[in-house]
């Protein structure tokens, strides 16, 4: 049993990668990866709605009708979704203000509702609780990494540290939605090239 | 499609309120935070445009919110105010202070905006803003060179949209400030 949760875990990670193999959840990744400090408080934020949905939907999937369950799923993320906006803005302002209208939007990144559908509403809690675990650090790293390389090449930092001196021309289109893009295509093509070699 | 539609009403309405209670101690517990945050946020930003002044006060003229700031004797020292206009990508939000008897700008901060990271963005650095520090009121125009009269305000290189957005928002609330304190007077 304990195999399995593991392998619930794992799958996140890497073989089912929200961003890299199932490529949802595409608008916060474009969107915040500009910054290494953006891109990780994303990811937690994600990971923590994408957790406590999916234990309180395994936890009551009994007694949501089937025909309404998309509006209860959407229901109960954006109350985590809320609640989260608030916490952020009270305890973490300087992270509430530059990430500011994409914590409200989590509500509708599609990892998440597509969890509930996938994994959730159909599996015992302790194995919701592994998936979103994965899932949410599957989330977590690859927009770490996209915001590092984003952050590194446009403005030569990284967590706001300045590592390349001023002799460093900053690339401003890594930080523009273009070098979201570029960085997002050069990562899927590395990570589909290790996993070829793999097979 | 054999379930019954008040089951449906049920589930969703009790999914409604608990979210609803929740929520509502959860706002509760947050909102003194955020509205301390806020207020610091404002005081800070009217700090910055008026440094000579000691405390503030919220006055409210012609439907318009102005900051006014006293030094520790009580003399009025500078008056500020928000003022926002469109910028390249979005809305820009700044505060000016200014100077009424000498009908001098102090300094503007910028509070809020969306301009192009690198480029428009550096409207929030300190060698464009300084091109507002101690200038008279009046019409102001934006130069791609180095300012010679003191009306003119020097443009941020690629960038000159921002920098003419900023320049018209700085000035029509230089406008609004001397309309409500009897400008020129």
């Amino acid at each position: 049993m304990l195999k399995r949760l593991f392998k619930d875990f794992k799958n996140g990670l890497w073989r089912e990668n929200p961003i890299i193999v199932l490529v949802i959840g595409m608008c916060p990744t474009l969107a915040v990866t500009n910054t290494v400090q953006n891109g990780l408080a994303m990811g937690i934020a994600t990971s923590f709605v994408l957790l406590s949905s999916e234990i309180v939907i395994s936890l009551f999937k009994k007694y949501i009708p089937n025909n309404v369950r998309i509006p209860s799923f959407i229901l109960i993320i954006a109350t985590f979704v809320t609640f989260t906006d608030y916490f952020l803005k009270a305890f973490f302002p300087d992270i509430a203000a530059s990430l500011s209208l994409f914590i409200p939007l989590i509500v509708v990144n599609c990892l998440i509702l597509g969890r509930q559908e996938a994994f959730a509403s159909k599996n015992p809690t302790h194995r919701a609780i592994a998936d979103a675990l994965g899932m949410g650090l599957g989330f977590t790293w690859v927009l770490v990494v996209l915001s590092a390389m984003r952050e590194f090449f446009g403005m030569g930092s990284i967590f706001g540290i300045q590592i390349l001196g001023s002799w460093y021309p900053s690339m401003v289109i890594m930080i523009l939605p273009a070098g979201a893009f570029i960085s997002l295509g050069i990562l899927v093509g590395i990570m589909n090239a290790i996993k070829r070699r793999g097979n | 499609m054999d379930t019954k539609i008040s089951k449906l009403v049920l589930t969703l309405t009790v999914i409604g309120i608990i979210s609803a209670v929740a929520l509502s101690f959860v706002y509760q517990w947050t909102n003194p935070y955020i509205q301390k945050h806020q207020a610091e946020a404002r005081q800070q930003a009217i700090r910055s445009v008026v440094p000579q002044a000691e405390e503030f006060e919220e006055v409210e003229k012609k439907g318009q919110t102005f900051y006014e700031g006293y030094d520790e004797v009580g003399n009025r020292v500078g008056v500020a105010m928000i003022a926002s206009g469109p910028g390249y990508q979005n809305v820009i939000e700044l505060m000016v202070g200014v100077n009424i008897n000498e009908e001098k700008i102090y300094g503007i901060k910028i509070l809020s905006h969306e301009e192009t990271p690198g480029l428009g963005a550096r409207i929030t650095g300190q060698e464009y803003k300084s091109n507002f520090e101690d200038k008279p009121f009046g019409d102001y125009t934006v130069v791609k060179r180095a300012p010679q009269t003191e009306l003119e305000v020097e443009a941020i290189a690629g960038a000159t949209i921002s920098s003419t957005s900023v320049t018209k928002i700085v000035e029509s609330a230089v406008k609004q400030i001397q309309n409500a304190y009897g400008g020129g007077a």
